[in-house]
């Protein structure tokens, strides 16, 4: 019984670690209709700023901001630079942002190395019963929801979020209006860069930075996001949360290639059922 | 029909077959000459054109980003040398073991994915990231699966080794080739599979596919099942991926994980970016060209550098460079040929001539049987609250025009969705001469009888006039004879038999609404659906329009769903009222007009519209 609180917990933090991965995905494709395949590289950019951060004697707490202004400031250069030439061209935006991918992988790899070192916390642990878990990972469960409710604020109760709705809904509704939908699309991706390097940087006590870090959060982050379909940000939640703890649930007993796999092959049935997404009959909006 | 080309115009035609043609003499011609190990190396560029072609089908033809070219790549490799390795002893040729094993394997890998990607109807953005997942999915996979198949070990991140080399000779003494005539194989093995492609894909399958890409909903609404192309074509581009990956395992006698890495992946694009999209040779020139590139500045070694110079190199060619080295060429040649579209200028208006419609529909009565009735019984939709259609009966037969007329949102066009399949009703029947259609897929809907022109003319801008008839023709008739021949007498009667070669989208819009109706015609139906055909035509072509309903409707049920109630009148035909999804009236248009109840419903007057 302890050990099947355990599993259900640390897969449940499981299941929210994905979801703070994935949340800054969801966003730029909820709401500029675009996905960033670069968006593990943007992780990885944001664990790397906060272990340098803290390298120079920064503390990890106030790292953390740090890593999320160097990943938002880079995610609005993308945008400006390659992204806003691609608008409305879906599989070049996918293309160039993937090659993006590749570059930032190789850049960290030429800067970085391809090991370094963890960063060192205090871990702090509780028991279940004869089971002893760490605290950080089960804290992610708060930090999710925490994220979840902030980008729902962000979007619902500011004017920001109120014209980068209106600018993905009806576009030219949206300009009409004065909308410079440019420059909300600009905040809206770096934004969602964002995200990522606050999920890089709150995990890096759990995750380790590495060059190669984006690539493991590809397969659930982004399907994770073709679960969730067009209300993505219930959505992504539902799916994290639901296929996520699944998945986890599969890689502790058995191992994480077969979680992955567990969470493709759910994916193919789910998409089987739903072409475009769990919420695609939504009526909701976020 | 011949078109009148130009001789230039002819060997612009032909270039896709000629200049091919010419690479690969001049390709042999030179093997025996290469230095071996350039040979050696070059054989990997013409496997990675392979490659690079079998993405360019599903792509650049097909309309749908495939990531997961690699994946039936290195399945192809894996399997495909399991067999040469346990077989290749028996006969001492091996190709004959890896490659069909390759093929076999890409394609039925390409098939389930396929089938998933096509039939669940996901968007293209999921098509992407599936196949993206399921690349990166084996490369994790594969890392850790140890497996010992006979005489095969294929040890995880280990790799298998020991893959039989290219042999080409028969008996036990027979042995590798040495890398010239490695690199001749892989060009004549290559030339075989894209001139095949080739001649595939400019015959009437290939003509679906683009299509597809072009306009998937047309291409349905010509009865073209649509998804078993797109899955046809995605396990054709499959087993060419599984075929190049048998030909790289027998290239290195050695797979690894890394044949599904990113990295691997990352090239397929770049080589069909550089040489153009569409084209099927110019991945081969993409492969040829960066692999040149790379020898001569690095000895064609994997430097640290390569995948972030690669990765920045996607992005630039993404963004600057649209259609490639060949897409360049054809557009700088195309400035010396004269205008393909210059005859759209002296296309005249269109005038039906009775006599030659009445022909048209005796031939199409001796194709496709007589005209079928359009019944719906109790025929109910609802989007939530809303409830377009809404017990719905009506019965169309041939003799005269129907109309369906109604203010807005009275629920016509989805009355009209509903009758061709896009909407299948939440309950009721639609019935097609008397057979239940109701939850037929639209294909099938039109291969039983049922033509359907939109609102928007719905033409392939890139197919020229004859090509987009010709297309809608041999929906019915699959035999290409045949479909000229229908293709040639609806073009005679749109007046644009001069024009045959003009593009589309070169056309006006009017021009267009009658090439769509032409298209609709060529399918021979048996009942036909037109919605809101006169908009955006002319009073001389409305008055043509009228005409030429009035004669169909002597030989096939015609329905049409209009607002313009002047061009209602012309038609002279019954007419039937709906009002917020439901049936109103009935009747011909001046008992109609004379009504008060539609007058009411029409002018927003209070008292009928609230006790309906």
């Amino acid at each position: 019984m302890d050990y099947f609180a355990t599993v259900l917990i640390s897969s449940l933090s499981s299941a929210s670690i994905l979801l703070i991965a994935t949340l800054g995905l969801a966003v730029v494709f909820g709401l500029m209709g675009v996905i960033n395949l670069a968006h593990g590289e943007f992780i990885m950019m944001g664990a790397y700023s906060a272990l340098t951060a803290t390298q120079l004697g920064i503390p990890f707490i106030l790292a953390i901001p740090v890593a999320v202004l160097v990943t938002m400031i880079f995610g609005a250069l993308v945008e400006i630079i390659i992204i806003r030439r691609l608008y409305g061209r879906l599989f070049d935006t996918m293309l160039a942002t993937w090659g993006l991918s590749l570059a930032l992988y190789q850049g960290a790899v030429l800067i970085f190395g391809s090991v370094s070192p963890g960063i060192g916390m205090p871990q702090i642990n509780f028991n279940v019963g004869d089971y002893t878990l760490a605290a950080y990972p089960i804290f992610m469960i708060l930090v999710a929801v925490v994220m979840l409710a902030g980008i729902y604020v962000l979007l619902t109760r500011t004017v920001y979020g109120m014209k980068a709705r209106a600018a993905i809904q009806v576009p030219d509704m949206a300009r009409a209006i004065g909308i410079d939908s440019a420059r909300t699309n600009t905040l809206t991706f770096a934004i969602g860069c964002g995200l990522a390097g606050f999920a890089g940087a709150i995990l890096l006590p759990i995750v380790p930075a590495t060059p190669s870090m984006g690539f493991a959060f590809v397969i659930k982050a982004f399907l994770t996001v073709v679960i969730a379909g067009p209300v993505t940000l219930a959505g992504s939640a539902l799916a994290a949360i639901g296929v996520g703890t699944g998945a986890s649930i599969v890689a502790s007993f058995m191992t994480s290639v077969a979680g992955d796999l567990f969470f493709f092959i759910l994916t193919v049935v789910l998409l089987r059922l739903y072409p475009l997404g769990v919420s695609a009959k939504w009526r909701m909006k976020l | 029909m011949k078109h009148n080309l130009t001789t230039a115009e002819k060997i612009h035609g032909s270039i896709g077959i000629s200049a091919p043609a010419i690479a690969v003499v001049i390709a042999l011609g030179i093997s025996g000459l290469l230095d071996p190990y350039l040979a050696y190396v070059a054989s990997l560029w013409v496997i990675y054109g392979l490659l690079g072609m079998s993405l360019d089908l599903v792509w650049g033809r097909g309309g749908v980003l495939s990531l997961g070219q690699t994946a039936f790549y290195g399945l192809g490799g894996y399997f495909g040398s399991v067999v040469a390795i346990n077989f290749s002893d028996l006969t001492g040729n091996s190709l004959i073991w890896a490659l069909p094993t390759g093929a076999v394997c890409g394609a039925l890998s390409a098939a389930v994915i396929g089938y998933l990607i096509f039939y669940a109807r996901t968007g293209p953005l999921q098509t992407t990231i599936l196949t993206y997942t399921f690349t990166i999915l084996l490369w994790t996979l594969s890392q850790s699966f140890k497996i010992t198949i006979g005489e095969a070990k294929i040890g995880g991140d280990n790799g298998m080794a020991n893959i039989p080399g290219m042999i080409l000779a028969f008996g036990k003494d027979a042995a590798a080739l040495e890398p010239n005539a490695m690199f001749a194989t892989v060009v004549v093995i290559s030339a075989v599979i894209y001139f095949a492609v080739r001649m595939l894909m400019s015959g009437p399958f290939g003509r679906v596919i683009d299509c597809i890409r072009i306009d998937g909903e047309k291409t349905e609404l010509l009865g073209y099942d649509i998804r078993k192309y797109q899955l046809q074509n995605f396990m054709i581009a499959g087993a060419i991926a599984g075929i190049a990956g048998a030909l790289f395992a027998a290239w290195s006698n050695y797979l690894n994980p890394s044949i599904f890495s990113v990295q691997e992946a990352l090239m397929v694009p770049i080589y069909v970016l550089v040489g153009g999209a569409g084209t099927l040779s110019g991945a081969f020139i993409g492969s040829v060209l960066i692999g040149g590139l790379s020898f001569w500045l690095g000895g064609g070694a994997i430097s640290g550098q390569t995948t972030l110079i690669l990765g920045l190199v996607l992005i630039v060619l993404v963004v600057f460079l649209k259609n490639g080295i060949l897409g360049a060429l054809n557009s700088l040649w195309l400035r010396f040929l004269p205008d393909r579209n210059r005859a759209v200028n002296s296309i005249k208006p269109v005038t039906i001539d009775a006599s030659v419609v009445e022909n048209i529909l005796a031939d199409a009565e001796i194709a496709a049987g007589p005209p079928k009735s359009l019944e719906t019984k109790n025929a109910t939709k609802a989007f939530g609250g809303v409830i377009p259609v809404n017990n719905v009966s009506l019965k169309f037969e041939p003799g005269l025009p129907h109309s369906v007329i109604g203010p807005n949102g009275a629920g016509k066009s989805s009355f009209l969705k509903v009758c061709v399949g896009m909407y299948p009703p939440d309950s009721g029947d639609v019935l097609l001469g008397g057979e239940n259609v109701s939850h037929s897929p639209i294909f099938q809907c039109v291969a039983k009888g049922l033509g359907v022109k939109n609102q928007k003319p719905q033409v392939f801008g890139e197919l020229s006039i004859f090509e987009n008839l010709w297309t809608a023709a041999f929906s019915m008739t699959r035999d290409k004879n045949k479909a000229n021949q229908i293709a040639n007498q609806i073009l005679t009667m749109l007046g644009m038999h001069e024009q045959g070669n003009v593009e589309a989208s070169a056309l006006s819009h009017g021009q267009q609404q009658w090439l769509d109706i032409g298209m609709v015609l060529c399918l021979t139906p048996r009942t036909i659906l037109f919605d809101e055909p006169a908009a955006g035509m002319t009073n001389e072509e409305t008055r043509e329009l009228s005409h030429l309903v009035r004669i169909l409707a002597k030989k096939t049920t015609v329905l049409v769903v209009e607002h313009d109630m002047e061009f209602v009148r012309t038609l002279e035909g019954m007419v039937t009222v709906l009002h917020q999804g439901a049936f109103f009236a009935k009747g011909d248009i001046v008992k109609l007009r004379a009504d008060d109840r539609v007058l009411d419903i029409y002018l927003g007057r209070r008292a009928h519209v609230q006790s309906i």
